[in-house]
């Protein structure tokens, strides 16, 4: 029964979302509108069980004295955030949103710009023209990349040859990746729904 | 003093490169490309006061390219008289939206509640799209600033997606996808986009399918919407930038084969 339940509950989900998505019926409607509710409810709460374990492992860190001030000032960030939220709200024009618009976005966007220093470091040392098909990717990738610059467009053929890359090889093959990951994705979802995928309930049977 | 090994060379280099073309201020000649004109096409062809959902879908840290691309749709879409409803499906963009979204409505005196709404964040981003697709209200009973659905203007005719003339997510990531995917194939809602330019070819096959209507690519993407809305703005400046780094890392490739072919060659001999 233990195992049985949810299985249940999995296979008349899955079906019953697999059907509601085809059909424009009112009750399908509403149970359209409901599930995904519900969902978010569900969802918001897995954000909990996060929280809780990215605290629980940082204060053990704490104790223990691993990487010791990080962790302080990443469970101190955390708290003061969460405590500024609770007293002033996070709508536009609260404390918590200020110390989002003039701490954290401007360290993230730092720490975005430097992959542009590691971007140029790499391509020095690692785009070799060390065998055919890095010779191909080496010339594919100084194309693509002249032709995003101003001085692409000195050349005529450039764009053009850009676009047809992009538009035929690139794509044919993102397109195969895609059907892939679609074919995958549907077997997946039918051995769970039918029951024959069970690792998502946990143990080893 | 410990000696800079070449990487740290690269990064000097880099950083002069960019920083000596940014104060020289070179103007750019960028030709418009099909995806952008069709963007502008479109809401150019919306007749007045027509309702168009905004997505922020992305977080902070690439601001500094969707902040051009966004900022220059906004302009276009506010001076065209539009009504625009905001949504977050990252929680990292509901603030950067609403602030977006603000800063644009006050360059064209356009009002919030009659002009544009901001509804904020919804978690898990699949079933806010599949909700917003049966009911906007039920989705959002409230908006961001604790407004209730009902007591906005230009939200009362609007029940879902069939009473909007399209979505524009502005997406640094896979979100786009999720758009197209739910919004688009279940819903039938008009799919338009401004994504970073890392994601470009990851959109590439939805758009020559005709799922994803219109694509703004990266800074230059932004740069050919500014200059189609002959508004000067980020795109412009950071296109700038963003040349002279490619044009840089090419200039590095070259020197890094010389250099490996030589050493073969060497090695050979």
């Amino acid at each position: 029964m233990e195992r049985r339940l949810p299985l249940l509950v999995c296979f008349v989900s899955g079906l019953l979302m697999f059907i509601m998505y085809f059909s424009s019926h009112p009750t399908a409607r509403l149970i359209n509108l409901t599930v995904p509710l519900y969902w978010q409810i569900v969802f918001a709460f897995t954000l909990i069980i996060g929280v809780a374990s990215y605290l629980r492992n940082n204060v053990r860190g704490i104790k223990k004295g691993e990487s010791r001030p990080y962790r302080i000032v990443s469970v101190g960030g955390f708290v003061t955030m969460v405590a500024v939220a609770a007293i002033w709200g996070i709508k536009a024009d609260t404390p918590f949103m200020w110390i989002f618009e003039n701490i954290q976005i401007p360290m993230q966007s730092t720490v975005f710009a430097l992959l542009a220093f590691f971007v140029a470091s790499a391509s020095f040392r690692g785009f070799r023209a060390r065998s055919i098909p890095a010779t191909i990717l080496l010339i594919t990738a100084l194309l693509i990349l002249l032709s995003r610059t101003p001085l692409g467009n000195l050349f005529d053929f450039l764009p053009d040859l850009a676009d047809w890359l992009r538009n035929y090889p690139s794509m044919s093959a993102r397109r195969a990746i895609l059907v892939g990951i679609g074919l995958g994705s549907l077997t997946t979802s039918l051995r769970v729904i039918i029951g024959i995928e069970r690792t998502w309930l946990g143990g080893d049977k | 003093m410990k000696r800079l090994e070449p990487r740290h060379w690269i990064f000097v280099g880099l950083f002069v490169a960019i920083g000596c073309t940014m104060l020289l201020k070179i103007p750019l000649e960028i030709p418009i490309t099909d995806q952008t004109q069709k963007m502008y096409d479109y809401i150019e062809s919306l007749p007045e006061g027509s309702p168009l959902i905004i997505s922020f879908d992305h977080e902070a840290s690439s601001l500094p390219e969707i902040k051009p691309i966004a900022l220059s749709i906004l302009r276009h879409a506010f001076r065209k008289g539009h009504k625009l409803i905001g949504v977050a499906l990252y929680a990292e963009g509901t603030l950067i939206g609403y602030r977006l979204m603000q800063e644009t409505a006050a360059e064209y005196d356009r009002e919030y509640g009659r002009d544009y709404a901001y509804l904020g964040f919804r978690p898990q981003y699949i079933a806010a799209i599949l909700s917003m697709g049966e009911s906007l209200e039920q989705t959002f009973p409230q908006d961001y600033l604790g407004n209730d659905f009902q007591d906005i203007e230009m939200l009362r005719t609007i029940g879902n997606y069939d009473d909007v003339a399209g979505v524009i997510s502005i997406a640094d990531g896979s979100l786009t996808t999720h758009w197209i995917e739910y919004g688009g194939g279940r819903y039938d809602v008009r799919i338009l986009a401004g994504v970073t330019a890392a994601m470009v070819t990851t959109y590439d096959p939805y758009v020559a399918s005709g799922q994803l209507n219109a694509l703004v690519a990266g800074l230059r993407g932004a740069a050919e919407y500014e200059k189609l809305i002959d508004r000067e703005g980020g795109g412009n400046r950071g296109m700038l930038a963003q040349s002279t780094a490619h044009l840089y890392v090419i200039v590095l490739i070259i020197i890094g084969n010389v250099a490996y072919f030589r050493s073969r060659r060497k090695g050979r001999g």
